[in-house]
C-alpha cells in the first residue's frame, strides 16, 4: 500500500462525474461542468501524488496493482493498473489537456443546449483514456480502448442535427473499428499462447523469446500478433491507410478536436505500441514495418497539410504527420524520443486547436485565406498560437525542437539514410505548413470583414496561456538537474537509461531547415515577393493530388460501392435465395404443397367415406383370405 | 335339412342389402336403418356359426348380445345427431353434411 495505489482514483473520479452528470445534469445545468472539471482536477492533483509515490519506491520501476475481476473456466481475469513512468507521464498529459479543454469549453460551448451531455461524454472520455493508459491486462485495455472509440464517436457527432458531423462520426467509428478487429485478434493470439491477459506475464514471455530462451510465445505468433496490434494502433493513431477519419473529425466542436488530437484517442495507438514495445522488440522485423508506415504517413500527411486552406484541417493533417513521426521513432527503437514527442506534441497541438477554436469562435470561419492580420485584434490567441506553431515546427528552445531532435538521432542510429532524409524533409514541411498557417491567419493585412473581431474571453485565453507554457518550456526536461533528476531519458526509457544526446550535424541541419521554412514563408505567403508560381505550374498535377488527399477517400468510396456493396449484395441475394428460400422455406413449402394436393380427398361427403371404408375392408379381407388359403 | 350354409346365405344377403342401403340412400334415417340391417346380418352369422360349430359354449351368442347392445346405443346417439341436424339445417340429406372437409 502506497501512494501509487491511489492511481485508481484518477479514472474513477471522472467516471463518478460521468454518472453524476447523467443522473443530475439535466435538472441542474451548471452541475455538469462543475463535476467534470472537478473530477479531472482531482486527477491532475493525484498524478503528482502518484509520481511522488513512484519516485519514493523506485523512479523507473514497474508496479502492478490488481484484483480478481472474474473467473471464466480456469482463467482468472484481473482488474488492475500498471504504474510506471510511461503511464504516469501519459496520465499527466491526459489530465492536464482534458482539464484545459474542459475549462475552455465552458466558454466555447456556453450557449449549447446539450451542455450536460457534452460534459458527460467528456468525463467518460477522460475515464476511458485513463483506463487505457493504466490498464494492466489486455482485456481491460481493449474494453477501455473501445470506449475511447465510442466517446470520440459521440463527441465528433455531437451536433447530430447536422449531416456532416454524423457522417464524420460514423466514418471515425467504422474506420477505427476495422482496425480494432485486428487488435482483438492480436490480443487473443497472445492470450492463446501465454494463457493470461496479463501484460506483465506477456511481456515476460516476450522477453524470454527475445533472449532466445524457452518461452510460451512462438516467434511466428509473436510476429503476427505484433503486426495485428500495430494495425489496431494504426487505426486509432490515424496512420495511412486508416488516416481518412481524422481530417473529417473536424466536424465536431473544436475543443473536442483538441482533446482527440492531443491527449486522447489518437495517442492511444502510439501508447499501445510503446506499452507493448517488449513484444515488438522480440520481433524486430515488425519494427521496420512500424517505421516504414510511420515515415510514409508523415510524408503524405505533411504534403496534404501544406496545400490545405482550412485551418483545422491543416492541424489535423499535421497531427497525422506527427503521429507518423512518433511511430517512425518507435520503429527506430526511439522509445524515449517517441513518448517525449508525444507529450511535446500533445501540449502544442492542444494549444493550436484551442487557438484555432478561439479564432473560429470570434470570426466564424476556418478558411485561412479569409483571415489575415488577426494578431491586431486577438493578440493573446495569436501569440499563443505562434508559440504552438514554433514548437511544432521545431524551432530551438520550443518543446517540439528537442523531441524532433531525439527522433532524428534514433532514426540516424537505427535506420538507413533514406529514413533520415525523409524525417528531415517531414521536419522541414511541418515547419513550412505551420508557418504558412500562422502567417496567413495572423499576419498581413487585417481584412475589412474581420475588423469587428475581438479577443476571446478569459476562460478561453486562460487555457491557451496555460498550454503555451509547457509548449515553450517542456523541452528543457531533457536536461537533468542536480537533485537526482537525470532528464527525461532517465525517467522514461526502455531497458537502458538514456542521456540527452545531441548530434551537432543533425541538430544544425534540422534547425537550419526549420528556420529556413519559417524564413521563406513570409515572402511566399505574405508579401508575395518570393513567387513560385512558375515552378508550381509544372507541379499542378501533384499539388492537385495533395489537395485531394491522395484520393484515399475516392479509392475507399470506389472500393466500398464497387466491391463491398456488390459482394455484400451478392451475399444478401445468396442468403435470401438459397439459405432462406431453398434451405429454410423449401422443406416447409414443399410440405405445404403436398398437403394442399392431398387434402383434396377430404370431400366431407358421407358416402365417399363409406365407400372407401367398404373398399378398404374388402381389400383387407381378400388379402387375409389369400394369405390364409395360400 | 338346413345347414350352416343356408344361414350364411341369408346373412350375406341381408348384409348386402344393408350395404347397398348405406351406399345408395341419401336420407340419414334410411342409412341408419341399413346399418341396423348389416349388424343383424352379422348377428345371424355369429349365432349360426356358434351353434353349429361349438354348441357347448355360448361365446358367439354372447358376442351377438353385445352387438345388439352396441347397436342400440349407436342408434340412440345417431338419432340424436340426426335430430340436431334437422333442427339446424331443416334436412336430413347426408349430401348436405359436408362441412368437415378442406
Amino acid at each position: 500500500m502506497g501512494l501509487m495505489e491511489l492511481a485508481w482514483i484518477i479514472p474513477a473520479s471522472s467516471f463518478f462525474a460521468f454518472v453524476g452528470i447523467i443522473t443530475f445534469g439535466r435538472r441542474i445545468p451548471f452541475v455538469s461542468p462543475m463535476l467534470s472539471i472537478g473530477a479531472i482536477a482531482i486527477g491532475c492533483i493525484l498524478v503528482f501524488v502518484v509520481l511522488v509515490g513512484r519516485i519514493k519506491v523506485d523512479p523507473t520501476g514497474i508496479d502492478v496493482f490488481s484484483r480478481k475481476w472474474f473467473e471464466v473456466g480456469g482463467t482468472e481475469l484481473m482488474l488492475g493498473m500498471i504504474v510506471d513512468p510511461l503511464s504516469i507521464v501519459m496520465v499527466a498529459l491526459v489530465c492536464f489537456v482534458a482539464l484545459m479543454v474542459q475549462v475552455y469549453s465552458l466558454s466555447y460551448m456556453k450557449h449549447d443546449p446539450k451542455l450536460a451531455w457534452y460534459y458527460a461524454i467528456h468525463a467518460l472520455f477522460a475515464t476511458s483514456m485513463l483506463v487505457v493508459v493504466l490498464a494492466d491486462n489486455f482485456l481491460l485495455f481493449y474494453v477501455a480502448w473501445e470506449l475511447v472509440g465510442l466517446c470520440s464517436y459521440l463527441l465528433i457527432g455531437f451536433w447530430w442535427e447536422k449531416r456532416e458531423p454524423v457522417e464524420a462520426a460514423k466514418k471515425a467509428f467504422i474506420t477505427t473499428r476495422i482496425a480494432d478487429v485486428a487488435l482483438l485478434v492480436g490480443i487473443l493470439l497472445l492470450f492463446r499462447e501465454v494463457g493470461s491477459f496479463s501484460m506483465k506475464e506477456t511481456f515476460y514471455q516476450a522477453q524470454l523469446l527475445a533472449a532466445g530462451e524457452v518461452s510460451a510465445l512462438s516467434s511466428g505468433t509473436t510476429t503476427v500478433s505484433a503486426l495485428l496490434l500495430f494495425i489496431g494502433a494504426m487505426g486509432k493513431s490515424a496512420q495511412i491507410p486508416f488516416h481518412v477519419w481524422l481530417p473529417d473529425a473536424m466536424a465536431g466542436p473544436t475543443p473536442v478536436s483538441a482533446l482527440i488530437h492531443a491527449a486522447t484517442m489518437v495517442v492511444a495507438g502510439v501508447y499501445l505500441v510503446a506499452r507493448t514495445f517488449v513484444v515488438f522488440e522480440a520481433v524486430p522485423d515488425v519494427l521496420l514495418v512500424v517505421s516504414i508506415v510511420g515515415l510514409v504517413t508523415s510524408l503524405l500527411a505533411s504534403t496534404m497539410a501544406l496545400v490545405n486552406t482550412d485551418l483545422k484541417r491543416i492541424l489535423a493533417y499535421s497531427t497525422i504527420s506527427h503521429l507518423g513521426l512518433m511511430m517512425l521513432s518507435l520503429g527506430a527503437f526511439g522509445y524515449t524520443a517517441a513518448i517525449f514527442h508525444l507529450v511535446a506534441h500533445g501540449f502544442s497541438k492542444a494549444l493550436l486547436f484551442l487557438g484555432a477554436g478561439s479564432v473560429s469562435h470570434a470570426s466564424n470561419q476556418t478558411d485561412i485565406r479569409k483571415m489575415g492580420g488577426l494578431i491586431k485584434v486577438m493578440p493573446i490567441t495569436a501569440i499563443t498560437f505562434g508559440i504552438g506553431a514554433l514548437s511544432l515546427g521545431g524551432i530551438p528552445i520550443f518543446a517540439g525542437f528537442w523531441s524532433k531532435d531525439e527522433i532524428l538521432i534514433s532514426v540516424f542510429n537505427h535506420r538507413n539514410f533514406l529514413f533520415l532524409i525523409g524525417t528531415l524533409f517531414v521536419g522541414f514541411l511541418s515547419a513550412l505548413y505551420m508557418a504558412r498557417a500562422f502567417y496567413l491567419a495572423f499576419l498581413g493585412d487585417l481584412k475589412n470583414e474581420n475588423k469587428a473581431v475581438s479577443e476571446s474571453p478569459m476562460l478561453m485565453t486562460g487555457p491557451l496561456i496555460f498550454l503555451a507554457i509547457p509548449s515553450l518550456l517542456f523541452g528543457f526536461s531533457v536536461f537533468g538537474s542536480a537533485e537526482g533528476y537525470g532528464g527525461i531519458g532517465r525517467f522514461i526509457f526502455f531497458e537502458n537509461a538514456e542521456n540527452f544526446h545531441f548530434n551537432l550535424a543533425l541538430g544544425s541541419i534540422s534547425v537550419i531547415l526549420a528556420v529556413a521554412a519559417f524564413g521563406i514563408s513570409k515572402p511566399m505567403y505574405i508579401t508575395k515577393t518570393l513567387n513560385f508560381d512558375k515552378i508550381k505550374r509544372y507541379f499542378n498535377g501533384l499539388i492537385n493530388v495533395c489537395e485531394r488527399g491522395y484520393y484515399f477517400d475516392q479509392v475507399y468510396e470506389w472500393c466500398i460501392t464497387r466491391i463491398v456493396l456488390v459482394s455484400s449484395g451478392f451475399i444478401a441475394w445468396l442468403d435470401r435465395a438459397v439459405i432462406n428460400d431453398i434451405g429454410v422455406n423449401g422443406p416447409a413449402s414443399s410440405v405445404a404443397w403436398t398437403a394442399s394436393k392431398l387434402r383434396l380427398h377430404v370431400t366431407g361427403k358421407v358416402y365417399n367415406y363409406a365407400l372407401v371404408m367398404v373398399l378398404g375392408s374388402m381389400i383387407i379381407g381378400s388379402v387375409w383370405w389369400i394369405m390364409v388359403s395360400g | 335339412m338346413i345347414t350352416l350354409v343356408h344361414f350364411q346365405i341369408v346373412s350375406a344377403a341381408l348384409f348386402s342389402i344393408g350395404l347397398y342401403g348405406v351406399m345408395a340412400r341419401r336420407s340419414a334415417i334410411l342409412i341408419l336403418m341399413s346399418i341396423e340391417l348389416m349388424l343383424n346380418a352379422v348377428n345371424i352369422n355369429l349365432v349360426a356359426v356358434a351353434s353349429f360349430l361349438d354348441p357347448d359354449r355360448f361365446a358367439g351368442i354372447i358376442i351377438a348380445i353385445f352387438v345388439i347392445t352396441v347397436a342400440a346405443a349407436e342408434i340412440g346417439l345417431a338419432l340424436a345427431i340426426v335430430l340436431r341436424m334437422f333442427r339446424n339445417r331443416a334436412t336430413i340429406n347426408v349430401d348436405h353434411m359436408d362441412l368437415m372437409k378442406w
